[in-house]
C-alpha cells in the first residue's frame, strides 16, 4: 500500500515519537527519584553556611567570593584542600594519556578538562582525527575476533546437531553472560576493593557508564589523592576500557548478525550488517549461506542512492555504545 | 607472422589474460578475487590490524605528551592562585581557623559534585532535576554523550540509569540510523543534481566525487557547527573557541561537561529557556547523525587509503608481470625472426657454395685442409633444418652481438679458425 519511501518516513516518525516518549518517561522517573535528595542537600548547605557565618567574623559577601573561586578551581580539578603540593598533578604523563584515551574513545569523563585555549583547540583537532581512527581499530579488531569467538562456536554447535537459529541464540546468550561476568562483575569487585569510597554497586555503575561511553564522570578511578601506584592503575584502567569497548562492539555486531538472520533488520528497514569494510566477505553467521539473502527491497533502496558512495553514511562504524 | 598482438603493447592490454581487478571507484564494492586471495588477505589483515593498533597507541602517547606540555603549567598556576586566595582569606578573617575552612570547603565541593551550587541565594535557583533538565539528562545518557554536570546520586537513581541506558542506547542507535539515512538521501539528491550539472563540463569522475564530498563537509559544518557555535556564543556568553569546542565535544559524544548549553540558571528570561533546551536537543540529534556520517567517511578514507595502497601495489605487480611477459614475448619473436633470417641467409650461402664448388671443382683438396672452423662451417652449411634450432639456441646469449658480426661467431667460433675465403663469402652475404 505505501511506497517504500513513504514507509521509511512513517517508521522514522514512529521512532522519533517513541524516542520522545521514552525520554519523557526517563525524565519523570529521574526527577521523582533525585529531587528530594537534592533539596535536602541544598538545605544542608544553607545551614552549614549559616553556622559558619554565625561563629566567625566572615561576612557573607567575602565568603561567597571565596567559595566561587574555590568552585571554579575545583571545576578544573584543582583542589584547595590540605597540602596541595602532596597532591599528584592531574596532567602528568599517565593522567594525560588517560585523558587522551577518554577523548579518543568518546567516553569523556570530564574530571579534568583542558584549561588553556591551546589545549581546547588541540583537543578539537585531536578528537576529530582520533575518534574515527579508534573506531576503525575497534571495528578491525572485532572483525578478527568474530572468527574465534562467534563463527567457530556457532558452527561447532551446528555440527553437534542444533538447528541454525537456536544455535545462534544460545551462543549469544552464553557470550552475553560471559561478557557480563568478565567485564562488569569482576572489574566492579576489583574497583570496590581498590577504591576506598566505592561500593560494589558503584563499581558496576562505573563499569556500565564507561563501557557504554556515556562517561558521566561522577566516578573516575585513580583520582583519589592518596591512590598508590597511580600511573600503573590508570594504564590498567585504560586497557580495561579498550578491551571492554571491543567486547561491547563484538556483542553488538553478533546481535546485529543474529537479527539479520532472524529477519529483524529487513522488517524494521534498518541497514543490514554490511561487509564492505576491511575486505571482509559476506560471512554468514551460520554455515549455510541461504540465510543471508538480502531482500530485494533493501537492495533497491541501496541502488537508488547516488553514485558517490563515499559520502553516504555507513553505519558499520557508528559508535553506538 | 606469429602472435602479432604480443608486439603491440596496446592490444596486449586488451587481451583476455586474467588480471587483478582495476577499479576506478575508491571503495571496492565487489571483490571477486577474494576467494583465491583469501589466505593472503587474512595474513595482511592481521598485519594491518596490529599496525593500526600500534599507531593508535602511538597516537595516544603523542597526545598525552602534548596535553601535558600544554596543561600542566596552567594547572600549577591555578593551584598557586587558589592557595594564595586561601591564605588571604584566612589572614583577613582571623576568627576562622584553617581546619574549619577546609571542612566547609570539602562539604561545598561534594555538594557541587552532587549538583547543588551553594553560592547565591536559594530562591532564584532552579532545580537541576526539574522536568526539562531531567529530560536533557535522559537525552545525554541515551546519546552516550554523558556531560556529567548532572548525575544521579541515589542508589535507586543509579540502578535505574543503568537499565534505562541499556534499553535507550540501542533505541537511539536505530533512530540515528534512520535520521542519518534520511539525511543522506536528502543530501544525495541534491548532490546528484549538482553532479549532473558538472558532468556537462566534462570533469573526471574522481574530481566530481571529491567536490561533492567537500561540499557535503562544508555545508554540514555550516549548518551543524558554525551556526550553533554562533548561537551558543551569543546566548551562553562563551568565546568563539569555547563554542566550537563545545560543539565538537558534544557531537562526537565525548561530552566532558565543562561547558554545557543551558546550564546558566536563573539569569535568563524563562520563556527563552523553554524553547532553547528542546532546540538544543534537536540540534544534537541531527548533528550527531551528521557527525556520524563525517566520522565514518573519515574512517572510509583511512580504509580506502589502505585499500588503495594495496590495490596500487597489486596493480604495480600486475603491471610488472605484464611488462615482463610482453618483453619476453617480444624477445622470443625477435629471436625467431632473426633466426629465420639467418636460416634464409645460410640457405643462400649453401646454394652459392654449391655453385662455387661446382665451378672450382676442387672439393676434395679443400676438404683435406679443412680447419676446424671450416669443417664446422661446412657441416653447418650442408646440414638441414636441424641447424636452425641449434642456431637459435646459440643465438640467445649473444643476441646483441648478432647484428654486427654475428655470423662469424655462430658457434662461438673466433675468426682464427675460419679461412679467409669463407670469411669473404660470408661477408658478402651479409
Amino acid at each position: 500500500m505505501f511506497s517504500s519511501a513513504g514507509r521509511s518516513w512513517l517508521l522514522l516518525t514512529g521512532f522519533i515519537l517513541f524516542y520522545i516518549i521514552y525520554l519523557l518517561f526517563g525524565a519523570l522517573v529521574f526527577s521523582s527519584i533525585e529531587r528530594p535528595v537534592e533539596d535536602k542537600l541544598r538545605h544542608d548547605m544553607e545551614t552549614l553556611k549559616q553556622e559558619f557565618l554565625n561563629q566567625s567574623c566572615v561576612n557573607a559577601a567575602s565568603l561567597e567570593r571565596f567559595l566561587l573561586k574555590v568552585l571554579t578551581a575545583n571545576k578544573y580539578g584543582v583542589s584547595v584542600l590540605r597540602n596541595s603540593s602532596v597532591q599528584a598533578s592531574s596532567w602528568d604523563l599517565a593522567s594525560s594519556m588517560f585523558f587522551a584515551n577518554t577523548l579518543v574513545t568518546t567516553v569523556g569523563y570530564g574530571h579534568n578538562t583542558p584549561l588553556s585555549d591551546t589545549g581546547k583547540a588541540f583537543s578539537i583537532i585531536y578528537a576529530l582525527i582520533g575518534v574515527p581512527f579508534t573506531m576503525l581499530v575497534l571495528t578491525a579488531c572485532v572483525q578478527r575476533l568474530m572468527y574465534p569467538l562467534v563463527f567457530a562456536p556457532v558452527s561447532l554447535l551446528q555440527r553437534s546437531g542444533m538447528e541454525a537459529r537456536s544455535a545462534t541464540i544460545l551462543h549469544f546468550i552464553l557470550l552475553l553472560v560471559l561478557v557480563v561476568l568478565l567485564f562488569f562483575v569482576a572489574p566492579a569487585a576489583v574497583f570496590s576493593a581498590v577504591e576506598m569510597t566505592w561500593s560494589f554497586l558503584d563499581g558496576i555503575y562505573f563499569c556500565f557508564i564507561s563501557l557504554c561511553t556515556i562517561g558521566l564522570g561522577d566516578f573516575v578511578p585513580g583520582t583519589h589523592p592518596t591512590q598508590k601506584s597511580r600511573p600503573l592503575y590508570q594504564v590498567a584502567v585504560m586497557v580495561y576500557l579498550f578491551v571492554g569497548l571491543m567486547m561491547m562492539y563484538l556483542l553488538l555486531r553478533t546481535f546485529h548478525k543474529m537479527a539479520d538472520l532472524h529477519g529483524l533488520t529487513t522488517l524494521l528497514q534498518l541497514p543490514r550488517c554490511e561487509e564492505s569494510d576491511m575486505d571482509d566477505e559476506t560471512q554468514p553467521i551460520v554455515e549455510n549461506g541461504h540465510a543471508n539473502q538480502s531482500s530485494p527491497h533493501v537492495r533497491g533502496k541501496e541502488s537508488s542512492k547516488t553514485l558517490d558512495s563515499g559520502s553516504q553514511p555507513s553505519y558499520n562504524t557508528i559508535n553506538k555504545g | 607472422m606469429a602472435a602479432p598482438d604480443l608486439l603491440d603493447p596496446k592490444s596486449a592490454a586488451h587481451n583476455s589474460k586474467p588480471r587483478l581487478s582495476f577499479s576506478t571507484k575508491p571503495v571496492v564494492l565487489n571483490t571477486p578475487d577474494d576467494d583465491e586471495c583469501d589466505t593472503r588477505t587474512t595474513v595482511m589483515r592481521w598485519k594491518t590490524v596490529s599496525a593500526i593498533f600500534f599507531l593508535v597507541v602511538l597516537y595516544l602517547i603523542v597526545g598525552a605528551t602534548v596535553f601535558k606540555a600544554l596543561e600542566q603549567p596552567h594547572e600549577t598556576e591555578q593551584k598557586s592562585a587558589i592557595l594564595e586566595q586561601k591564605v588571604i582569606f584566612l589572614t583577613m578573617h582571623t576568627c576562622v581557623n584553617s581546619s574549619e575552612l577546609e571542612n566547609l570547603v570539602k562539604q561545598v565541593v561534594s555538594a557541587v559534585r552532587a549538583g547543588v551550587n551553594p553560592s547565591g541565594n536559594v530562591s532564584n535557583q532552579t532545580s537541576l532535576w526539574d522536568i526539562s533538565s531531567s529530560f536533557f539528562f535522559a537525552g545525554t545518557v541515551i546519546t552516550t554523550i554523558g556531560f556529567g554536570n548532572i548525575s544521579p546520586h541515589t542508589e535507586g537513581g543509579r540502578i535505574f540509569c543503568i537499565i534505562y541506558a541499556l534499553l535507550g542506547i540501542p533505541l537511539f542507535g536505530f533512530l540515528l540510523a534512520g535520521v542519518g539515512d534520511q539525511l543522506g538521501t536528502i543530501f544525495g539528491k541534491g548532490i546528484a543534481k549538482v553532479e549532473k550539472m558538472i558532468v556537462k563540463w566534462k570533469v573526471s569522475q574522481t574530481k566530481i566525487r571529491v567536490f561533492s564530498t567537500l561540499l557535503f563537509i562544508l555545508f554540514g559544518c555550516l549548518i551543524f557547527v558554525a551556526l550553533p557555535a554562533v548561537i551558543f556564543k551569543h546566548i551562553e556568553g562563551w568565546s568563539t573557541l569555547e563554542s566550537i569546542y563545545f560543539v565538537v565535544i558534544t557531537l562526537t559524544t565525548i561530552g566532558f561537561g565543562d561547558f554545557v548549553a543551558g546550564e546558566k540558571a536563573g539569569s535568563e528570561t524563562p520563556d527563552y529557556l523553554d524553547y532553547y533546551k528542546p532546540v538544543v536537543w534537536f540540534w544534537i540529534l541531527v548533528g550527531l547523525a551528521y557527525f556520524a556520517a563525517v566520522l565514518s567517511m573519515i574512517g572510509d578514507w583511512f580504509r580506502v587509503i589502505s585499500k588503495k595502497t594495496k590495490e596500487e601495489v597489486g596493480e604495480f605487480r600486475a603491471h610488472a608481470a605484464e611488462w615482463t611477459a610482453n618483453v619476453s614475448a617480444e624477445f622470443k619473436e625477435t629471436r625467431r625472426r632473426l633466426s629465420v633470417d639467418i636460416y634464409d641467409k645460410f640457405q643462400r650461402a649453401a646454394s652459392i657454395k654449391r655453385k662455387l664448388s661446382s665451378e672450382l671443382g676442387i672439393n676434395t683438396s679443400i676438404n683435406q685442409e679443412m680447419t676446424p672452423g671450416k669443417r664446422t662451417l661446412s657441416a653447418n652449411l650442408c646440414e638441414d633444418r636441424e641447424a636452425y634450432t641449434s642456431l637459435t639456441l646459440s643465438l640467445s646469449p649473444v643476441s646483441g652481438g648478432l647484428a654486427r658480426n654475428g655470423s662469424l661467431y655462430l658457434n662461438g667460433l673466433s675468426p682464427d679458425y675460419a679461412d679467409r675465403r669463407e670469411i669473404a663469402i660470408i661477408e658478402n652475404l651479409k
